[in-house]
């Protein structure tokens, strides 16, 4: 992420130029800082105390009632050499993010586009497509996904019309992870919302310049719509995928918190949550969730060092 | 980027033919279609819990979408179902998200004008530290966070739900504005640098409205997201007169008892109603954004 | 969580105003903090007990209650911050924790004295014990039972399930099944119901663990176990795994509310409930045996207890509320059997004439299982609960989706329960 530089005002020539040194460094970074100052509270105060410490008990046993008891190492030792639940549960999350992802912010850029034609009946449609995110955490999803996709739900009802004998997608271990993609893509109206406003922010004039200039809507997409969005994409590719391999509350609501039917639904944070509050190992959840962590920051760190080559700011 | 107006033709290039008007009849209506198809499937679950919470009670897992009988009863159960009314915990989740969205725009904008327009040191690094708190798993810096939330005496209050909004806790939104800041072109700030605006004047004149489309778009995530949480409420909160809606509703389904899925469902669907409300509101706001953008030329 | 608003704040106020005043009623004691599961039908009875106790003179108790899901995550969050209630509810998987790590405080310095148990059963007592202390007051005793659907039985012209039904005649009752269309499996998929399996090991003279935290059961015991159930799947004599699947632990996806099974394994004192959310009647019965000759394999267990916060401060005070939940019979009119059989002799006699026709259903079953019932096993170890959210119901559902065999999964069983128990040890 480079920055060109703002540079503080400067008295306009003529007038003796005389600041020392640190006053300049004042007026060069002060406002910065001075405009951080809530965020470096709250990161300080009461974010980066829980992170360390978070750290520290992933290097302890920690069972949540008694102290914590240093083990160095060995929660990290043990997650990647004696633990068949870790592994189950990253091909579960790998699983769902690599699916899951792609799919949604296709179905947000691809409905917000068709939205942002102006249509009639915008606002409205706009409501419709988000209200399944407004569900989220819902218990009653457990329900409702039931309903769809048991042996005996619509989804089969529906698959019935064309002849086609459906599982019960929902309690087949070979299934149930993507009835959890679907509803995850169920949920596109986040992402949806966000490229929405970034079309927005898209000055109509350059598309009526470029339809002047018998610019086809396709050309146009392509050389003014997607360059101008690629910030946008970029934002909803890296949260979206964040989010994705932190995903809990779906799988936690639908399988009840076990993972089933035989771990097929045991999202890395399930498991983690699991080892924390079900099995007294919070040391071992907390080396879990730092591992998750710096898989994470790689891949965004990655992402933020390869933008260079697609992402187009205007600054 | 400016556009420089193109040279005035001699021919002018109309769209009129029949041909092309009748496609561009065709799609749209096939658009609309496309349109009313999906939003039905995406809202059939939606409309299958509104559906099971007219219903009495005995039917509510019986399948079809039309409920033989209406009944409102599981309404009016469900409201006074927790001896509380759930208008209290309307009310209290009501104080708690706008706070919070109060709190995010205030702190997220100011620090994602820092992250995207200002220089100084150790920006970067403290753009990534800022990421990295988006990537870990909120449940193992819950009791060290509850340890210190004791420490401060704020347990069984709203002060650990809402006091961190003010301090830019929420990294998606300073992120989310970080974007939208790089979008909005320099020689704007440069312009009125030249005139001797200092970076407050810029962060407040010319920043912010221009950014009413991503404004908007966080004040509703902010509102729905903190409407929609119930892990920090349920960790936070034991009195039940300061129950949000989140809480109020998983208290009607226990495993290990009789649930009560009828007042459930009837409650989420009013749930729903506010952070609609909340949503049409600020929907306005997203199409007046695009206005003020082309006026800025 | 209820309250009744005026009685509570008018009592919270008073005391709060007299506090102020300097003056010191009997009511400006601490007031006791209290946390238990359950739905808002068990909060009502829990609070129309508080009001009596304060009514009585006793502090004010301060109540929260939560689903099961919700309770334990909020509960150690709450002691891990060293802010847990007076008074908390518990249960037997998670007792030998919490006891183990003084976060509940033993409570045989009470016995005699502020806590009356002096006509409580004593394998009650016995099973609120950990290494020798007592650490929990049962709330009610009840028993492993099976839920009938007696209307499906009625179709088939099959008698309901009785104290002489053993495992084969499962098969016999699943053809009368099939041949009067009923529709349905007969049976769940025991093969993940840990109470089941336990059963069935005492019936052959086994156990789930020995006193000292052992496994207590063999290969052969858990290979012939997954191939019983492998075997009526087959015949369709119980669910199929999918089905099975869809049972994620509230009372709504059990396979009998869901119409594929008449019969599943739960426990005596959730009878009301389940009859509450059936339309057809439902009736309780003990679990099949494997031989008419062989021991019922059943015993009282604890339904849920109580116990008090090792940081409690008042200790003394929380014990006399809980020897007044378990003993006053006022409070036990209010309570039922919600919870389970009472304890007290004196209690149950007085209550057994008020209760409706379900509860004394519940009460009589476990009062009548005579020979079936056997000596409680020594309290779990306490990675009990692990093995068998993480172990026993994964293997089941692996033999059931065929991802194993019953040969496979056997010695597994052994070697991850032996593993599991060896890390928490």
């Amino acid at each position: 992420m480079t920055a060109p530089a703002m540079e503080a005002p400067v008295p306009h020539a003529g007038g003796a130029v005389s600041q020392s040194w640190w006053s300049r460094v004042w007026q060069n970074h002060a406002p910065g800082y001075l405009f951080l100052l809530p965020w470096f509270i709250g990161f300080l105060g009461l974010t980066i105390g829980p992170i360390l410490t978070s750290f520290y008990l992933s290097l302890t046993n920690f069972d949540l009632l008694t102290a914590p008891r240093w083990v160095g190492a060995d929660n990290y030792i043990r997650m990647f050499t004696a633990d068949p639940k870790f592994i189950a549960s990253m091909q579960v999350t790998l699983t769902f993010v690599i699916f899951s992802v792609p799919l949604k912010l296709a179905f947000a850029l691809g409905v917000a586009l068709l939205l942002n034609r102006g249509m009639r009946g915008l606002p409205l449609y706009r409501a419709l497509f988000y209200l399944p995110s407004l569900l989220g955490a819902s218990v009653a999803i457990a329900i409702l996904w039931r309903q769809l996709f048991a042996g005996d739900g619509l989804v089969n009802d529906f698959l019935s019309v064309f002849g086609i004998q459906g599982p019960s997608w929902i309690s087949n271990p070979r299934y149930s992870l993507w009835t959890l993609i679907v509803l995850s893509i169920w949920q596109f109206g986040s992402p949806m919302i966000i490229f929405l406003a970034g079309l927005r922010q898209i000055p109509q004039d350059m598309y009526e310049a470029a339809s002047l200039d018998g610019a086809s809507r396709w050309r146009q997409f392509w050389k003014i719509t997607l360059p101008l969005l690629t910030p946008v994409v970029f934002f909803n590719a890296i949260i979206q995928t964040i989010e994705a391999f932190k995903s809990f509350t779906p799988a936690f609501i639908i399988s009840a918190g076990t993972g089933n039917p035989i771990n097929s639904t045991l999202f890395y944070t399930l498991y983690l949550y699991q080892e924390a509050f079900g099995f007294f190992r919070m040391g071992y959840a907390s080396a879990l969730a730092w591992f998750l962590l710096l898989l994470v920051a790689c891949f965004t760190a990655f992402s933020f060092l390869t933008s260079k080559y697609w992402v187009h700011y205007d600054d | 980027m400016t556009v420089t107006a193109p040279a005035p033709r001699l021919t002018v290039v109309t769209d009129a033919s029949p041909g092309k008007l009748l496609r561009k009849r065709i799609l749209s209506v096939a658009a609309h279609v496309a349109l009313i198809g999906a939003s039905i499937l995406m809202l059939y679950p939606l409309l299958w819990m509104l559906s099971a919470s007219f219903r009495p009670e005995n039917e509510i897992f019986s399948g079809t979408l039309i409920p033989s009988s209406w009944s409102l009863d599981s309404y009016f159960r469900g409201w006074n179902g927790l001896r509380i009314s759930f208008g209290t915990f309307f009310w209290n989740s009501l104080v708690i998200s706008i706070t919070c969205v109060i709190g995010n725009l205030i702190a997220c904008s100011m620090a994602a004008f820092a992250f995207a327009r200002l220089r100084f040191k150790g920006r970067n690094f403290w753009f990534a530290m800022m990421l990295m708190t988006l990537m870990l798993p909120g449940q193992v810096t819950l009791i060290p966070q509850y340890v210190l939330f004791r420490e401060l005496g704020w347990v069984n209050t709203i002060l650990p739900l809402v006091a961190p909004k003010f301090l830019a806790v929420d990294a998606f939104f300073v992120f989310l504005m970080v974007q939208f800041f790089r979008g909005i072109p320099r020689e704007l700030d440069e312009a009125a640098m030249m005139d001797g605006c200092s970076p407050w004047r810029i962060y407040w004149r010319i920043m912010l409205p221009l950014s009413l489309p991503v404004m908007a778009t966080a004040a509703i995530f902010s509102f729905i997201w903190t409407w929609d949480d119930f892990f920090g409420p349920l960790i936070y909160l034991s009195d039940i007169n300061t129950y949000t809606v989140q809480l109020g509703l998983r208290s009607f389904v226990d495993s290990t008892g009789s649930s009560d899925w009828s007042s459930l469902f009837a409650m989420s669907s009013l749930s729903l109603i506010p952070v609609f409300l909340i949503f049409l509101f600020f929907q306005r706001l997203l199409i007046d954004g695009i206005a003020t953008a082309g006026l800025k030329r | 969580m209820t309250m009744k608003l005026d009685r509570r704040q008018f009592l919270l106020g008073t005391t709060a105003l007299a506090a102020a005043a300097g003056i010191s009623p009997a009511f400006a004691q601490q007031a006791l903090r209290l946390i238990f599961w359950g739905s808002q039908a068990r909060a009502d009875r829990t609070y129309g007990v508080t009001d009596l106790y304060a009514k009585d003179g006793g502090p004010a108790i301060e109540g929260e209650f939560l689903a099961w899901n919700d309770y334990w995550p909020k509960l150690a969050t709450q002691t891990a911050g060293g802010n847990a209630p007076d008074v908390i509810q518990m249960d037997y998987r998670y007792i030998v924790e919490y006891a183990k790590r003084n976060a509940i405080a033993p409570l045989d310095e009470f016995v005699g004295g502020a806590l009356n148990l002096s006509d409580f059963d004593q394998d009650q007592l016995d099973g609120g014990k950990v290494d020798g202390k007592l650490y929990g007051i049962s709330l009610g005793a009840n028993s492993v039972a099976l839920m009938i659907n007696t209307v499906d039985f009625e179709k088939a012209g099959v008698e309901v399930l009785g104290p002489n039904t053993t495992y084969a005649d499962l098969t016999t009752i699943g053809e009368a099944f099939k041949s009067k269309g009923v529709g349905k499996a007969v049976i769940a998929d025991g093969s993940v119901s840990e109470p089941m399996y336990e059963n069935w090991l005492r019936q052959r003279g086994k156990a789930l663990y020995t006193a000292d935290g052992k496994v207590a059961f063999d290969e052969a015991d858990a290979t012939e176990w997954y191939k019983l159930w492998a075997d009526l799947r087959a015949a369709g004599v119980c669910v199929s795994p999918d089905d099975q699947a869809l049972d994620t632990g509230p009372l709504e996806t059990t396979m009998i509310t869901l119409n594929k099974a008449s019969v599943i394994p739960s426990n005596s004192n959730q009878l009301v409930a389940f009859q509450a959310i059936n339309k057809d009647k439902i009736t309780i019965s003990n679990f099949p045996r494997i031989a008419t000759d062989a021991p019922g394999g059943h015993y009282r267990k604890p339904s849920m207890f109580f116990s008090i916060a090792g940081t409690s401060k008042s200790k003394e005070e929380a014990a006399k509320f809980l020897s007044f939940f378990v003993n006053d019979q006022a409070a036990s009119k209010v309570l039922g059997v919600e919870r389970g059989i009472p304890c007290s002799k004196a209690v149950r006699d007085a209550l057994a004439p008020t209760l409706d026709e379900q509860s004394q259903i519940a009460l009589n079953f476990v009062a009548n299982l005579g020979p079936l019932l056997g000596a409680l096993p020594p309290s779990p170890p306490a990675a009990a609960g692990e093995i068998d959210a993480s172990l026993f119901r994964t293997l089941g559902q692996e033999v059931g989706f065929g991802a194993k065999t019953p040969e496979q999964a056997g010695p597994e069983l052994v070697k991850g329960a032996t593993d599991i128990l060896n890390r928490a040890a």
